[in-house]
């Protein structure tokens, strides 16, 4: 077993945020409104409070009463005046049981008046909208960005190619649902929770309760997946208000159909890209995207002005224009999903790209290979790329493609895309290490995920700085109280920046070791239970070395910490809005061979090989879990995921049996080939790996499925029947 | 409430009468008898995550009225060890390690070894593969688990 | 103004919620006779349960409710018999058990295909066979291969026993020919026949499908029966395909012109799963597969 969580998790004794239960707790429930989009006049809770069971009932009216100024304005944990999204939670009940608590939930009578509302891109813009658009009503962030002389290339051009993509709402589909126990005792808020990030939660929940980050206490459970969907606060802030409002411990959890309602996912976008070539050579590219915001407030988008620039991708292009909308719509707000929305930007791109090379008749790897960055060259920002293995891996994809050609039957088509990402050894982290005679321990504020980045990742630097063997090591979780600071599991970014935190410890930690032996060790060893030092001398045992005072203390205690400095970009190219340099650059190749019914359009992706470059492997096991892992959510956004929505905002298809993740049987065999020494800023030279697997699947089944039908499918996903209508054997009507 | 209702589980047999008739088998265990490894998840049937074993047959408990399953074995993964299949099925996934976020993991290990315990399956590695397509996982992409069960088909050889 | 009414949705639309433990109540029998089962759900409110892996979902999101459901697991009606040239099953047997009867797989290809594409195999065990034919999902995986078998569905009642042909039986979406107080005892199908049920959906394993096509050779009729699902608000039989197919070996132009007729007039639905010419196109496709499939190979010579 290579995962210390494994027979706990294995025998069902792991706690999940699902499981926690306390003494004396209640169930809550959310109200959801009925509607889209509508103003609310009443939500009025007092009939409610006299229903069985029931111990406390929270609405807009309360929230003055409960929180220090009412909680956050802009941000109000229920609307106070206007509902955005249907199924928005608007009131809130704590009960005896779940079912006495939904009764009451289901019992509130909300006097709202509908107002019209915006759910489909199209509605509000049927035509690409001009720079008019940018500050009118509904457009919560406009990035636009000019480099070079893109006008008078496209002018000059020998082919333009213009087309336009679109992509459609995923969510992120972990198996556990959202759940949470709060409590508030004298004076402290306190919540245990399933989440990526328990600082994150913290910060973000205090912000909208409007009481101060010391006052809340945020404990992390085992999380059974995230994929960015537990990342910030979301259920915590309602359960502490209910908490609060009932003076007992409050559980809410979300059923499976509320993940789907109320999840905060990747929403459908709209994007056109227009590139110019001359000879072989590509001059310029424009690129424009319409992204369905949902419900998000002005300055919370994060994805639009970051993921623009996927469009462009790590390719050299000497001009450039590139603008973005991101478009308020009565959706719940859009939210991170592994990768965000990189997946869907190189489905455009590098279907684009492929297009290009068929036009030009140039094999599409070797017309990559012409245009990729390579270490040296200036982003799209005037940013210089640093260590990037994306020649090396497309090399070693096109070798592998080229023995698949030697057996792949006839109807077959083998597809390569190019992702490209910027892990995330920028955002910072703490970490405490206290080595005593038995043990290594690494205290840190972060909780497993599933990744094996914190159980096996961090362990695995501990043990390459020490030597010691993962057996004598073991990773601590406590609450944010206590715990040392850390921006959460989320960008790809435990092992290459918590990773830091951790090897600059353990430096320290055989630094101190060193003073009090007067020598350098070599290493730690461990050996019937206890640990050494081994220097030049000889072997010496850790008691001799420990003061009293460390011993009583449970060790020698040493703090290592990483917090990174973000790049720079030339903002002189920036027009409007907000762009962001790249950490380290980390490309994604992925290779997959399709089968193609010619008469149905079914895409069965028969084999697949993954192409990563990671600076260097940590652990191969855990990589090669997380690509398999990546690679599997990769096709299901190729192939079958994919959030319905009516004209009036509802959800059509919430649940798992019509929101299609793969199975057993849908996943081919994926080689994985680690693509070593481009080195990040990580430990040892290791780059983050949690987002790329996804990020150039979607692209290599399109390109796979064009290669093997010669039809080119412009929409995310690939369903057999867009299959077929982009065969020309389809006309009529869409599905609803 | 009710009448009282007597279960077997993990060979240890019960007898409660706090019981609601309409309950589900995934409520009783988990929030009447403290059995948390059985895992909710969807509550519609289609993830998997809340299998147990009734008179060794993997059932998923959220769509099982506890009622209904009056008189019954019932088997979780807390009493897998148990089972005749069990012990083989925890190595095989553990050595692989074929989990990761460990959520998924006691319904596939319960569907498993219920498919290994029955007769008239074949037990060849491509069946099982395919007879556990009710069991969904997010974080493994399957790899590890199709190789969980090849190593076991190999000792079922 | 217009005043709403949070949350419940009172049109059983997809956004009526099924909350992690919804307020479902109601009192629960389970007879151990016949006799005693009969009068248990003749009695108004009562609800039968034979299986409950649909009929559960719907108590969750509030599509029915009853103020006492009727378990018909304690009857003797688990059998998987054979008797005067049909195959009878009872009517609470899981159709796991039908799934691994050894003989049904070669007897009755098209059967065992069928009830292997119902979900996965946890839920196999506690569905059963009646459930599936209460139930009458349009987009049922059984029902176009117990339809192309010319099944017949056994009926008990107070006041005695019937049997009709599932034709008869299924009347509409989610509607069938069963008085309150009556029950299936079984079905029963002629065996052996030759037989087989295609079916495409968005995801192979685990999802409802588009279309679902079954064709059987039954003894007696002077043709293959044709039969799809995955049409509103039934599935059916289809006499324009199966006209072309009356030898045991149909030729492949035959095969052709049975496929290009079979959704001849018939109304598919454009919905979240396809779209209606979609649905018309798959049909096609899969009446041919579906035949080459099923029908025997020539005797060697």
């Amino acid at each position: 077993m290579t995962r210390s969580d494994g027979p706990a998790k294995l025998e069902g004794r792991a706690e999940f945020g699902t499981d926690v239960e306390v003494p004396g707790m209640l169930w809550g429930a959310l109200v959801y409104a009925p509607v889209a989009h509508g103003r609310i006049r009443r939500v009025p809770l007092s009939g409610v409070r006299s229903m069985p069971g029931v111990a406390a009932a929270v609405g807009p009216d309360d929230l003055d009463r409960l929180l220090p100024g009412g909680g956050d304005r802009n941000r109000p944990v229920f609307p106070r005046t206007e509902v955005m999204y249907r199924n928005q939670p608007i009131a809130a009940v704590a009960a005896r049981t779940a079912s006495e608590a939904r009764a009451a939930a289901d019992a509130v009578r909300a006097d709202i008046e509908e107002l019209p509302a915006l759910i489909d891109l199209e509605t509000r813009f049927p035509e690409w909208p001009g720079p008019e658009a940018a500050r009118s009503e509904g457009i919560i962030a406009h990035v636009h960005a000019r480099h070079g002389d893109p006008d008078g290339a496209f002018r000059s051009a020998d082919l333009v190619l213009t087309e336009t993509y679109r992509t459609s709402g995923i969510h992120q589909v972990a198996i556990e649902p959202h759940a949470c126990v709060a409590r508030v005792d004298g004076g402290v808020w306190h919540v245990t929770t399933t989440t990526q990030t328990p600082f994150g939660v913290r910060e973000d929940a205090a912000e909208i309760l409007g009481i101060r980050e010391a006052d809340l206490v945020v404990e992390g459970t085992w999380v059974g997946g995230g994929f960015g969907g537990k990342g910030a606060a979301f259920l915590e802030p309602y359960a502490l208000l209910l908490a609060a409002a009932a003076g007992r411990p409050v559980r809410l959890g979300f059923g499976y159909r509320e993940e789907f309602l109320l999840g905060r996912s990747t929403l459908p976008s709209i994007i056109r890209i227009e590139t110019a070539v001359s000879g072989r050579r590509i001059e310029a590219r424009r690129v424009r995207l319409l992204l369905d915001s949902g419900a998000s407030l002005p300055g919370r988008d994060f994805a639009t002005g970051y993921s623009i620039g996927f469009l462009l991708g790590p390719y050299k292009i000497p001009a450039f224009e590139m603008e973005g909308y991101a478009v308020r719509t009565n959706k719940p707000p859009f939210g991170p999903h592994r990768a965000p929305f990189a997946p869907q930007c190189v489905f455009a791109l590098e279907s684009h790209m492929d297009e290009l090379a068929r036009r030009l008749a140039v094999d599409p790897i070797a017309f990559r290979l012409e245009h990729v960055w390579a270490e040296g060259d200036p982003t799209q920002f005037g940013q210089r790329v640093g260590p990037f293995g994306a020649r090396a891996a497309l090399e070693a994809a096109r070798a592998r493609i080229a023995a698949w050609r030697t057996d792949a039957p006839a109807g077959h088509g083998i597809g390569v895309a190019l992702g490209f990402w910027s892990t995330g050894t920028g955002a910072g982290g703490e970490t405490r290490l206290r080595l005593s005679e038995r043990e290594l321990v690494i205290e840190q504020g972060e909780r497993e995920i599933g990744s094996g980045s914190v159980i096996r990742g961090l362990v695995a630097v501990a043990e390459r700085v020490t030597g010691l063997p993962a057996e004598s090591i073991r990773v601590a979780y406590s609450d944010t109280s206590t715990a040392p600071y850390d921006t959460g599991v989320f960008g790809s970014r435990t092992v290459g920046a918590l990773g830091q935190a951790v090897e600059k410890a353990a430096k320290t930690l055989l630094g101190i070791l060193g003073e009090r032996l007067g020598t350098p060790p070599v290493r730690l060893e461990f050996a019937e239970g206890r640990i050494a030092v081994l220097t030049n001398k000889g072997l010496r045992g850790l008691e001799t070395l420990l003061t009293d005072t460390e011993r009583t203390a449970g060790g020698l205690l040493v703090g290592g910490r990483h917090f990174g400095t973000p790049g720079t970009i030339d903002e002189s190219r920036v027009l409007d809005g907000t762009f962001y340099p790249y950490s380290d650059f980390t490309a994604a190749v992925h290779a997959c061979e399709v089968n193609v019914d010619p008469e149905t359009g079914a895409v069965r992706v028969v084999r697949s090989a993954a192409f990563h470059d990671v600076g260097v492997v940590v652990d191969r096991p855990m990589a090669v879990a997380q690509i398999e892992g990546g690679v599997a959510m990769g096709l299901g956004e190729a192939l079958t995921e994919e959030a319905l929505w009516s004209s009036d905002g509802r959800l059509l298809n919430p649940g798992l049996l019509d929101y299609r993740i793969p199975t057993l049987g849908e996943v081919p065999s994926i080689e994985v080939v680690p693509i070593e020494g481009f080195l990040g800023a990580g430990p040892f030279g290791a780059k983050g790996l949690g987002e790329p697997p996804v990020i150039a699947v979607p692209a290599a089944v399109a390109n796979a499925v064009a290669a093997a039908t010669g039809a080119r499918v412009f929409e995310l996903p690939l369903t057999a029947e867009r299959v077929v209508r982009a065969l020309k054997r389809l006309e009529g009507p869409a599905r609803a | 409430m009710s009448q009282p209702i007597r279960l077997t589980v993990n060979g240890t047999d019960l007898e409660r009468s706090d019981l609601d008739d309409a309950e589900r088998l995934l409520d009783t265990l988990r929030w009447r008898l403290g059995l948390k490894g059985t895992k909710e998840g969807c509550r519609t049937g289609d993830c998997g995550a809340c299998t147990v074993l009734v008179d060794g047959e993997s059932t998923l408990s959220c769509l099982t009225l506890t009622r209904e399953v009056e008189g019954t074995r019932i088997t979780t993964i807390e009493g897998v060890r148990g089972e005749p299949a069990g012990p083989n099925v925890l190595t095989a996934f553990g050595a692989e390690p074929a989990l990761q976020c460990g959520y998924c993991t006691p319904g596939f290990v319960m569907a498993l070894t219920g498919l290994l315990q029955e007769e008239g399956s074949t037990h060849r590695t491509s069946n099982l593969v395919d007879e556990l397509e009710g069991n969904l996982c997010r974080c493994t992409g399957y790899r590890s688990i199709i190789r969980a069960i090849g190593a076991l088909g190999d000792e079922l050889r | 103004m217009r005043v709403y009414l949070a949350s419940v949705a009172t049109d059983g639309k997809a956004n009526s919620h099924a909350l992690a433990r919804p307020p479902v109540t109601f009192s629960f029998v389970q007879p151990t006779s016949v006799e005693a089962a009969l009068r248990a759900v003749g009695t108004p409110g009562s609800v039968a349960i034979a299986g409950g892996t649909d009929l559960l979902l719907d108590f969750d999101n509030q599509r029915i409710a009853a103020d006492r459901v009727v378990s018909l697991n304690g009857l003797p009606w688990k059998h998987l018999t054979r008797a005067g040239g049909r195959l009878v099953v009872g009517s609470t047997l899981p159709l796991r058990r039908i799934e691994l009867d050894p003989r049904v797989a070669v007897d009755l290809p098209g059967l065992y295909q069928s009830v292997h594409a119902v979900g996965g195999v946890p839920l196999r065990h506690r569905a059963t066979m009646g459930g599936n034919l209460v139930r009458a999902s349009p987009a049922s995986d059984l029902l176009p291969v117990l339809l192309a078998l010319e099944a017949t569905v056994h009926i008990v009642g107070a006041y005695g026993s019937r049997a009709s042909s599932l034709d008869d039986f299924l009347r509409g979406s989610r509607s069938v020919d069963l008085a309150p107080g009556e029950l299936i005892e079984s079905v029963s199908v002629p065996y052996p026949a030759p037989s087989a049920y295609v079916w495409q959906r968005v995801r192979p394993a685990k999802d409802i499908s588009q279309v679902g096509v079954a064709v059987a050779r039954v003894p007696g009729a002077g043709h293959w029966n044709v039969a799809l699902g995955g049409v509103v608000p039934r599935p059916i039989r289809s006499p324009s395909a199966e006209r072309h197919l009356t030898r045991l070996r149909p030729k492949a132009e035959e095969i052709t012109r049975a496929a290009e007729a079979a959704s001849e007039g018939v109304a598919f639905a454009t919905d979240r799963r396809a779209s209606e010419a979609y649905r018309h196109l798959l049909v096609s496709v899969l009446v041919r597969r579906a035949l080459d499939k099923a029908i025997p190979p020539e005797a060697p010579s």
